[in-house]
């Protein structure tokens, strides 16, 4: 029923949990900007073969786990790369495909820009699966509190991330019990469920609010939540190994701007 | 439908990016001045944003093979109003991001403007003027949700067709657009139906058991969740 793996877990015991969260950030939004800026497939292609290992063997992460990942953006591209191959135009024909009496033809620029956004959309989803494999939520706050993000913004997110765990756990013992009643049998079944589900999920999870209300009011909240941080070191081998890669990547952007496959 | 990673080039990532900042910065006061005033809101808020989360990882059932999310965020609209949905939506879509590998970080401007601005702002409007009409309050629920999703969704097609324009032969902007709309009304028309179904329902089944919640919210009064009581019984 929920399907995905909650990343989070994943991140939490990953291989580089030790290196500093800010790096890590710097490393995975600077591949992404990369990705979307380079003009051509290659940058982004290596951007996503490097992370893709990076989050594997040195994060530890799982290869079945990762390729299972992979597979989300999937529907929405495939959809939209039909869409981008034979409606944007220029360049030579290569292909006429006729459906239904009209004539849609495939041609060289249509079918680069669709290489290219392949490849940034698989060099964007591997950059983002190393920040959400490599570094918790909880390293994510404490940047956004150095960013300085407003209090109310950060204490709101901070909360939101506490009450989804204990919502997945309502939801899923809710659901065992429908299913052992046979709540999802048939279509119209399944709707009902799923509705008294959610219903009942709002329901407990405002219960939940209340409850934490009283035991916030209890401890004096004043509306800012007090972290500890934990101080890391940055390394400067770690500085200067991701200042590396990032100049390579863009080294590469800009090297292989005129390249285009057909 | 959340646009993915990397998939909106320069400037349009950007530019949607400048679109939706006004609207989360207005969601921003708002929040700031409900923490002022009723701090007894803010477990609540938070909840409501859990709620979101877990409501849009959950499977709808689905009609054609297709895995399907409600979006969650229609509901929010009706219960807290379109700007704090906003500010809820991009704490929602930042997690979905990060935790589920759904969406993307520089898309997320767009994927916020998409579902957790034109979306919500549509529901409420919606549902706003269904109650001055008086209209059934389920059926009301029913077409805000729906057209919300519907909303959304042709947004987001806009989104793809302006970054992506055809040439003029094919139709140009009109093209491309029609094209998304088409593509993509194989899963969401369906989706937006049955989401519409679901919160109706739930709708249904929180005024069953906790309806004092929803007179709170002002979102129903006293009277009308009195009136569906004794219809029901």
């Amino acid at each position: 029923m929920i399907d995905e793996h909650l990343l989070d877990d994943l991140a939490l015991q990953n291989g580089l949990l030790e290196v500093d969260a800010k790096l890590k950030l710097a490393v995975g939004i600077g591949a992404i900007l990369i990705g979307v800026f380079s003009p051509s497939p290659v940058a982004p292609l290596v951007i996503a073969a490097s992370m893709a290992v990076c989050t594997i063997v040195f994060a530890g992460i799982p290869a079945r786990v990762y390729a299972a990942l992979l597979a989300i953006p999937v529907t929405f591209v495939s959809m939209s790369i039909i869409v981008i191959l034979f409606m944007t135009g220029g360049g030579e024909p290569l292909w006429d495909v006729h459906v239904l009496g009209y004539t849609f033809t495939l041609t060289t620029d249509s079918a680069n820009l669709a290489v290219l956004l392949l490849s940034r959309t698989l060099g964007g989803m591997c950059s983002l699966f190393f920040i959400a494999l490599t570094t918790p939520m909880v390293d994510i706050f404490s940047v956004m509190n150095r960013l300085r993000l407003p209090d109310e913004f950060v204490d709101l997110s901070m909360l939101i991330y506490r009450n989804i765990f204990v919502l997945i756990g309502e939801s899923i013992a809710i659901h065992n019990a429908q299913v052992m009643r046979n709540g999802y049998s048939t279509f119209r079944r399944s709707i009902d469920a799923f509705a008294m589900l959610a219903g009942m999920l709002f329901v407990r999870a405002w219960e939940k609010g209340e409850e934490m209300l009283v035991a916030m009011d209890a401890r004096c909240y004043d509306g800012k939540f007090q972290m500890i941080e934990e101080e890391r070191r940055i390394s400067a081998t770690g500085i200067a190994t991701a200042t590396g890669y990032l100049c390579a990547c863009a080294g590469l952007a800009v090297l292989f701007r005129s390249f285009r496959i057909f | 439908m959340h646009i993915m990673e990397g998939f909106l080039p320069s400037p349009w990532w950007q530019i949607w990016f400048i679109v939706a900042i006004p609207f989360l910065v207005l969601g921003l006061y708002q929040l700031k001045k409900l923490f002022a005033e009723k701090r007894e809101t803010i477990p609540l808020l938070a909840v409501a944003g859990a709620f979101v989360f877990v409501l849009s990882s959950l499977k709808l059932p689905s009609v054609n093979g297709s895995c399907s999310h409600p979006t969650g965020t229609g509901l929010s609209a009706i219960l807290f109003g379109p700007f704090i949905t906003s500010i809820l939506a991009l704490i929602v879509l930042l997690y979905q991001a990060i935790f589920l590998a759904h969406g993307g970080l520089t898309t997320l401007g767009a994927n916020v403007f998409s579902m957790g601005i034109s979306g919500p702002i549509v529901a409420y409007a919606l549902y706003v003027a269904g109650k001055k009409a008086s209209l059934n309050t389920f059926v009301n629920v029913f077409i805000a949700a729906t057209v919300a999703d519907l909303f959304t969704y042709v947004v987001t097609a806009g989104q793809l067709a302006l970054a992506f324009p055809a040439p003029a032969a094919q139709g140009g902007l009109l093209g491309s657009f029609s094209a998304f709309l088409v593509i993509f009304a194989l899963t969401q028309v369906p989706l937006a139906i049955i989401e519409g179904v679901i919160i109706a329902l739930v709708f249904k089944y929180i005024i069953d058991v906790r309806p004092d919640i929803l007179v709170k919210l002002n979102v129903l009064t006293q009277n009308t969740v009195n009136r569906i009581r004794e219809a029901a019984s």
